[in-house]
């Protein structure tokens, strides 16, 4: 069916609400508290439209499309409603954006670019409320820019169902709190620092590192378990010189983690900006070294299947036997996000028909005499030294450093077969793309 | 002029006492119910013209078909969390006459198919409650109540923690739940309120204390008092500058000065009246002249821009600083706002502090214009109507009083 929104017709389907429909179709509409994965709450009068028919002006989270419905978001009058609780919001805000992180990306600040443009009105004290509240393991709480738009609420009640989060008090002294002695310490506590609109929940391992303007995004997966939930890797502009990933944010898929990620995979973007610092091999040893007879090779299932190929590719041709195995954790897995599996493309592997039995592969590393490792974790963190006696040794192992996932684009399949593309940050990788190595092996 | 209904009972020792109400008519329209079909007695309130006796003026038999009609488990909930100021009608029910209040409940449960029901009892109302309690002890003891009833219902009590928004009905039912007491987002077409889900009636304590009459006495007795569109009798309360402060019981439509003057006792040492507050805290005040052109009715309050709400009026005499006034009643819907939308969370504070400069005459026109711009933000944009009745409050304290607050300017 069809609706009129500000006179262009939209197309809708029966039932939906009317702010998913001005959301999906890029109409810009201003809310704190509706959000697409926790729903309509209707608290903070944001959303108001004028419909056709209506006296009042209505909220868009609350009004269900029907034929013919005639929307306006852009006049006068609606302007100057949004712009009337747009004041309320920020009337004992503590205005404090040059040393709020949520700075740049703050919806207040957007709206009131948008809306506000007003002179303060304020003649009276403001409403005081508390500051830096450790809330548990990853966030901290400022009750003083706080909306109230009680998203943060949502998620810890309807969707962790670990109700740690409440509002403390009435009226303008209402705030947002945990229950004493009862932090907020889920394996998805994060969340709530992106879901909040504004800056009164803060992340402590982001906060006070990096201004989001200065931050540019690459869409990409992660790659900390098998449900390849959707992130933004977010990295430094690439004309800063150093090179920093400063955050992964979630990146909306409502198949998979609709706008949520674990704590685990959030934090994951730190191996990212560990570098290898040690010696890198010669392409041509390693070239001398295929000539042996018995060669195995392991790769990482969490591999691109475009890597998981080309490596597939150089092993056949020089008749080296390629394994994978998995990365089992029985303790990782929940039953929401975290899985067991905490390689980012094992299915992939096996779509491959790589060899995945651990005791083949065993039997092949025991015989082996040249052994290859594809950024697998099983040998990556176990140094092969050697103690000889005798001058019948091989050289030193050889170790040749390759880009990570942040910089390469790819596919993987998801632990529910869901085949899924990824993109390469913008910065150039200091050293070679796995592919690009093979081929000069070649 | 005093019209005893819902308050016949009321003077007659200790009528809170099985043995005293049975003597006098209590639990009588049950017998009645016998012969009848629960539609019927919906269509009875709905002839009767009988209204919401909480302050919305809702009629009544239109919420009991909705309940009735809807499949599910149904629940009756009365709302005793009387809260607004100058309101104190439904605790004369409850201290006086529980029984009269028991007896209403169970023809509603009947009528609407419930077998359980709520009373949800101001917090504060620790005294009232218990004799409640008491009455529906003895009610079950004498087998009106539980399941040897002819209708058997169970009636359990919950008291509200002291929150005034707990009166509104859907932030009753969440408060019901065990959940903090925050309206619901209203539904765009007619259906009854949920409990747990369940459909549910939420009636004020009053508005279920008339129904048995009705049922005794038919549609058409009750009809005959009151006005076309306000049928019946209500217990209007009386407090402020007046000499015999209480609950009256008389018919809508009754003129307000003489309600004032006669039931009332007039004002206080002699003094001139200035101004009536006309049905609970939150609606909009009348000046001296409009009061006395006044009926205690739907229609002719709403004609003079407030509304009858509760009926409870509030009366100020010529001395009353109505910057004062304001000052007192911003200070309740401050503390008393439940901090759900915006415009109610922030409005009602900024209002409040800004009649602080009002009170220490360091208001400037800013300020009023804060006064009226809070008012029009705050009108329409929520979810409940506390808003909107702070905002009319402001309006009429502004309209017929403005040069007041002009006063207070520097």
């Amino acid at each position: 069916m069809k609706i009129m929104i500000d006179e262009t017709q939209i197309e809708c389907k029966e039932g939906e609400l009317l702010i998913d429909v001005m959301l999906n179709n890029n109409i810009s509409i201003p809310h704190f508290c509706y959000h697409q994965d926790l729903g309509a709450d209707g608290n903070c009068r944001m959303c108001m439209v004028e419909i056709k028919g209506e006296k009042r002006p209505q909220v868009a989270c609350d009004t269900l499309v029907k034929e013919n419905l005639e929307v306006f978001t852009k006049s006068k009058n609606i302007n100057n409603v949004k712009r009337s609780i747009l004041e309320l919001e920020l009337l004992s805000h503590p205005v404090d954006c040059p040393i709020c992180d949520q700075a740049g990306e703050c919806k207040l600040q957007d709206y009131y670019m948008d809306y506000g443009l007003y002179e303060s009105h304020l003649t009276t004290p403001k409403t005081h409320k508390g500051k830096h509240i450790d809330l548990g393991s990853h966030v901290m709480l400022d009750q003083e820019r706080c909306v109230l738009c009680t998203r943060c609420i949502r998620f810890t009640s309807n969707i962790t169902k670990t109700h740690e989060l409440g509002i403390i008090g009435r009226g303008d002294n209402a705030k947002v709190g945990i229950a004493p002695n009862k932090p907020l310490s889920n394996p998805y506590a994060m969340n709530v620092v992106e879901l909040c609109p504004v800056g009164a929940l803060t992340s402590k391992d982001f906060r006070f590192k990096q201004r989001v303007w200065f931050l540019d995004s690459a869409k990409s997966i992660c790659h900390g378990c098998s449900r390849g939930c959707n992130i933004f890797i977010d990295y430094n502009e690439t004309k800063y010189t150093t090179e920093k990933i400063h955050r992964f944010r979630s990146r909306r898929n409502n198949e998979i983690n609709q706008s949520f990620l674990c704590d685990y995979g959030r934090l994951s973007y730190k191996e990212l900006n560990e570098k290898y610092e040690g010696k890198i091999s010669d392409v041509q040893d390693l070239k001398k070294l295929l000539k042996v007879e018995k060669k195995v090779a392991l790769v990482s299932p969490s591999l691109s299947l475009e890597q998981l190929k080309s490596v597939q590719n150089f092993t056949q041709k020089h008749k080296i036997a390629l394994f994978s195995l998995p990365y089992l954790d029985e303790n990782f897995g929940d039953d929401w996000l975290k899985t067991n599996e905490r390689s980012a493309n094992f299915k992939g592997v096996q779509e491959l028909f790589i060899n995945t039995l651990q005791k083949e592969f065993e039997e092949a590393f025991k015989n082996a005499e040249l052994i290859i490792n594809f950024d697998h974790q099983l040998l990556k963190n176990k140094p092969l030294v050697q103690f000889t006696s005798t001058q019948n040794v091989n050289q030193e192992n050889l170790v040749f450093a390759i880009a990570n996932f942040a910089h390469e684009s790819g596919t993987l399949i998801n632990c529910d077969e869901i085949r899924q593309r990824f993109e390469a940050s913008k910065y150039k990788s200091q050293v070679p793309r796995l592919v690009e190595l093979l081929e000069q092996l070649s | 002029m005093e019209t005893k209904i819902v308050s016949k009972n009321f003077d007659i020792p200790n009528a809170h006492t099985i043995e005293v109400a049975l003597k006098n008519t209590r639990y009588e329209s049950i017998h009645n119910l016998i012969f009848l079909k629960p539609q019927t007695v919906i269509d009875m309130i709905k002839a009767s013209g009988l209204r919401g006796k909480g302050g919305g003026g809702a009629p009544s038999g239109a919420k009991w078909q909705l309940a009735s009609d809807y499949i599910g488990e149904k629940y009756l909930v009365v709302n005793g969390d009387e809260s607004e100021p100058g309101t104190f009608k439904d605790r004369q029910i409850i201290a006086k006459d529980p029984h009269l209040l028991i007896e209403g409940i169970i023809v509603t449960c009947f009528a609407i198919g419930a077998k359980n029901a709520y009373v949800y009892v101001r917090g504060e109302y620790e005294e009232f409650s218990n004799i409640l309690q008491l009455a529906i002890d003895e009610a079950y003891a004498k087998n009106f109540l539980g399941n040897g009833a002819i209708i058997p219902i169970d009636i359990t009590i919950h008291r509200g923690a002291g929150a005034y928004i707990c009166g509104e009905k859907s932030a009753l039912l969440e408060s019901l739940e065990g959940n903090r007491g925050h309206p619901r987002l209203k539904p765009k077409k007619p259906e009854p309120e949920f409990y747990f889900g369940n459909p549910t009636l939420v009636n004020n304590v009053e508005t279920i204390a008339s129904v048995p009459f009705i049922v005794l006495h038919g549609a058409e007795a009750y009809r005959a008092y009151g006005t076309k569109d306000s049928a019946g009798t209500l217990l209007f309360a009386i407090s402020g500058h007046v000499n015999s402060a209480g609950v009256y019981e008389v018919p809508f439509g009754t003129s307000m000065i003489e309600y004032i003057e006669k039931l009332g006792g007039g004002i206080k040492n002699g003094k001139k009246l200035k101004a009536v507050i006309p049905g609970g805290a939150s609606t909009p005040i009348l000046p001296a002249h409009l009061v006395k052109e006044a009926k205690l009715d739907y229609e002719s309050l709403k004609a003079l821009g407030s509304s009858l709400g509760t009926g409870g009026m509030i009366v100020m005499d010529e001395d009353t600083s109505m910057v004062k006034a304001l000052k007192n009643l911003l200070r309740f819907y401050h503390h008393e706002s439940c901090g759900q939308c915006t415009p109610c969370r922030e409005g009602t504070s900024w209002v409040d502090k800004t009649m602080d400069k009002f009170i220490n005459k360091s208001a400037t026109h800013e300020d009023l214009q804060i006064l009226k711009g809070s008012s029009k933000s705050m009108n329409g944009q929520t979810i409940c109507v506390f808003a909107p009745a702070v905002s009319g409050v402001i309006d009429g304290f502004l309209k017929h009083f403005e040069d007041e607050f002009l006063e207070c300017i520097v």
